[in-house]
């Protein structure tokens, strides 16, 4: 290693413990309007009567409404010139416009048909969706640019993962505090409070990164040409979202983060269902108390291996590179999955419990260690293109991400009835279906993680070339900042 | 806010708290009780408590019990079994009889002796307490609803699974129970009309006996040394694997055999491959169903069906393990560490 590997962060680089945490709150919105919907989702089908089917669609049409408006907003807040910045005005406007719109969505009036209801939420869904996608892109892309220190974005990812935790923890109680007699009269009414108290909530701790986080890259001004007509201006704007799209997709270090994120997320993902109904039906032989009981332990002590596991990833990371850390984390993830081969034991269920903390290395090292490395990719670009294109970037990143969970839970259905399972028979699946559901459940994971791995293991942004990047970055913002002196 | 040991600590023991006192709220607000709880009892009557079937159901019902309690904030829901130790239709009576006068708030009855029991469950509806009955029904009494098997339905399975297991040919017996229990008669008429539909299947012999193991052991040997080009057996109950005695008597494969229950007991007669098919009856179900009718009428106001009826698992040496979990969950002892590894 050189010497300028593993270099102390310069404490001009250092983020303010403000900047930090007024970033990290924005994880805890985007996480919770990430999940909320589709935690609060059951009240349709539950409280109002609205055919699974048509909840099914409720969720995923607006889905591709968001898939399309994600890297246009990407662009647009790349593009933005304003005294406010390039992504601050946006958070604040789409941190009050999500939270009033969550609110609103919900306040579904009582007495009506199932197709009203439908198009209520429908139409409510997608607004919600593209306030959604104003504020979470340039939030996001904010977290790229915040610092240009490679140690420290590690960090901020780490407080915005550790912080935005605490919305994962959260979600699961919202269907409990709906259903809850002694606070609503029913789910529905529930559904209505909860949604105001959130979006209140949102907008209130959304609007924090907009008010307190600094944006340190100031981009050169737009020259002003010749003066365009509106269908120019669109025809031309477009030709230009194209072709970053294209450079964006062309980023070779950008699709091995992509790759490794997509199989190693949505691996998990895709399998999630499965250790449960494996634990119910398998381990616990259909008793579902006792499974869930289990099952609650194993998200219980998940989260805090996940919670543990940011603050060690990141310090593992500023030792050894992010990515040879992601490779570490990825790996004891993948001997987690193989783990549960051997856990799965009816004579013995408390050993369930025993992969949980392994699973959760890897998921906490993931989205802690990525934004860094993205951001590590966005200098790079830079130095090639002469652009700063943080939003194009996460846009994409993210909407991979989405995209990769939309298919994850649509074919865990297919996946789960491969194996043959059939809900009547409870407990008394056949041997063959069991044995199938733990072959999912323990290869479909390691696979992924070791596919995983590989994308990751040849990215080329070593901690040494980052630095290379940044110093001549520096001197290129200098050079520009000095001629725009003179002039 | 920088992940120092220190920050991260304080981070940590600040997430602790946060959740401590998440908890205190969940606990102060949604997990006690309230003052206006509204204190239901449901008392239990099945056949005997000697028969482990029933312990599955009482634990059935408790599990029930305590979901609902935690499910509903207004309720807090009691079972008080009072059944008797061996079947008598009379005991199961009186102890229905007691239940109303003790005060209870509902009655869930199998019942021994359809004639005794409808009286008893309409003494007790006339005094406003509702009575639902589950695996042995009375259906003309005043109950407001049964879960349980359809037995002709059941009679037609056992014949059905027969014959596949035969390509639709062969010659069979039938091992029918008591001649004088309703649910036995509903199953041999079941059996019995699904067999014309399979001219190629001749029924040599239909047997009744006393229903013990002994006793259908004894006609089993009896019948397959009078027919020894027979080639399979439907029966309409599990009687004769109630015991090992006949696990060296019958070699493996020789029949097919389709029986209903799949008790612990009667498992190794699959693992050997004597008995190809059991149908099982989810006996946890009965208590569990049962009180959650009897709730979803008397707590909720919801409607109530006259009938739910129960579904049959059907055990071959394909799902030995899986059922022998199951079973296990349900409240059963005794099954061996092989099964439940299977």
């Amino acid at each position: 290693m050189s010497s300028k590997a593993n270099h102390e962060t310069p404490s001009k680089k250092k983020l303010s413990n403000g900047q930090m945490f007024s970033y990290g709150l924005g994880s805890i919105v985007n996480n919770l309007l990430g999940g909320a919907i589709g935690f609060m989702s059951i009240v349709l089908n539950v409280g109002l009567g609205i055919n699974p089917a048509l909840v099914g669609t409720l969720q995923a049409i607006p889905r591709f409404t968001d898939a399309l408006t994600d890297p246009i907003m990407g662009y647009i807040s790349d593009k933005t010139r304003s005294r406010f910045g390039r992504r601050r005005p946006y958070i604040f406007i789409g941190a009050i416009g999500v939270g009033t719109i969550f609110a609103l969505m919900w306040q579904l009036p009582a007495g009506h048909s199932e197709m009203f209801y439908f198009w209520f939420f429908l139409v409510g869904s997608i607004v919600f969706y593209m306030f959604y996608t104003v504020f979470a892109t340039p939030w996001v892309a904010l977290g790229y640019e915040l610092t240009s220190d490679y140690h420290e974005r590690t960090r901020l990812m780490a407080v915005m993962n550790f912080m935005g935790q605490f919305a994962w923890i959260s979600l699961p109680w919202f269907y409990a505090i709906m259903e809850n007699d002694r606070l609503f009269s029913n789910s529905v009414e529930g559904a209505r409070t909860l949604a105001i108290i959130i979006g209140v909530f949102v907008a209130v701790l959304g609007i924090m990164p907009a008010i307190f986080c600094r944006e340190s890259y100031v981009p050169p001004d737009v020259e002003k040409g010749a003066k365009k007509s509106v269908l120019a201006g669109i025809k031309e704007n477009i030709a230009m979202f194209v072709k970053g799209l294209v450079i964006t997709l062309k980023r070779v270090e950008f699709l091995k983060l992509c790759v490794g994120t997509f199989f190693l997320f949505n691996g998990i993902m895709l399998v999630g269902a499965f250790s449960s109904y494996i634990t119910i039906f398998y381990v616990c032989g259909g008793d579902t108390d006792l499974g869930a009981r289990y099952m609650g332990l194993f998200g219980t002590i998940n989260t805090a291996a996940t919670l543990g596991s940011i603050a060690l990833v990141t310090w593992i990371s500023s030792k050894l590179g992010k990515r040879r850390t992601f490779v570490l984390a990825t790996a004891v993830t993948l001997v987690g999955s193989l783990l549960k081969w051997f856990c799965y034991d009816p004579l013995l269920p408390w050993k369930v419990l025993l992969p949980a903390p392994l699973m959760a290395v890897g998921m906490g090292g993931l989205f802690t260690l990525m934004g860094s490395m993205i951001a590590d990719v966005c200098d790079l670009d830079e130095l090639e293109t002469g652009e700063r294109r943080e939003g194009m970037f996460g846009s994409i990143y993210w909407w991979m991400v989405k995209l990769g969970m939309a298919l994850a839970f649509g074919l865990s259905g297919y996946l789960l009835n491969i194996t043959g399972f059939e809900v009547d028979l409870g407990g008394a699946q056949s041997a063959a279906t069991f044995e199938m559901m733990k072959m999912f459940d323990v290869l479909i994971p390691a696979v992924c993680a070791g596919i995983s791995i590989y994308a990751v293991w040849k990215f080329k942004i070593t901690e040494e070339r980052s630095m290379e990047i940044r110093d001549e970055l520096e001197l290129r913002h200098a050079a520009a900042r000095a001629s725009k002196v003179t002039a | 806010m920088k992940l120092n040991i220190k920050n991260y600590l304080f981070a940590l023991m600040l997430s602790v708290f946060i959740f401590n006192g998440c908890q205190d709220i969940t606990d102060e607000y949604v997990g006690k009780k309230p003052e206006n709880v509204k204190q239901v009892n449901i008392t239990m009557v099945a056949k005997s408590s000697n028969n482990p079937v029933f312990l599955s159901a009482k634990i059935g019902a408790e599990a029930a019990a305590k979901d609902l309690t935690d499910k509903h904030s207004l309720l807090d829901l009691s079972i008080s079994w009072r059944t008797p130790l061996e079947e008598n239709p009379v005991e199961q009576a009186e102890r229905i009889i007691n239940a109303v006068q003790d005060g209870t708030d509902a009655i869930i009855v199998s019942c021994s002796d359809t004639d005794t029991l409808t009286k008893a469950i309409n003494d007790a509806v006339a005094s406003g307490i509702p009575v639902m009955t589950f695996d042995s029904d009375a259906p003309d009494s005043k109950r407001f609803s049964f879960y349980g098997p359809n037995d002709e339905k059941m009679g037609r399975t056992v014949f059905t699974e027969l014959a596949a297991l035969l390509n639709g040919k062969g010659k069979i017996a039938v091992l029918g129970g008591s001649l004088n229990a309703p649910n036995i008669k509903k199953r041999m008429i079941g059996v019995l009309a699904e067999a014309k539909n399979y001219p190629d299947i001749e029924i040599v012999e239909v047997v009744y006996h006393g229903e013990t193991a002994e006793t259908a052991s004894a006609e089993v040997l009896r019948v397959n040394a009078e027919h020894p080009d027979l080639d399979g057996w439907a029966m309409v109950g599990g009687w004769p694997f109630f015991s090992d005695y006949l696990l060296n008597k019958l070699e493996p494969g020789k029949y097919k055999i389709v029986a209903v229950d799949a008790l612990p007991v009667q498992l190794p007669y699959i693992e050997k491959g004597i008995v190809n098919a059991f149908l099982g009856q989810p006996t946890f179900r009965w208590g569990e169903i049962a009180v959650e009718k009897v709730i979803d009428k008397i707590f909720l106001g919801e409607e109530v069906k006259e009938n739910y009826e129960m579904k049959l698992i059907k055990v071959t040496i394909d799902n030995l393990g899986g059922w022998s979990r199951q079973l296990r969950a349900w409240g059963y002892d005794g099954i061996p560490d092989k099964y439940i590894l299977m």
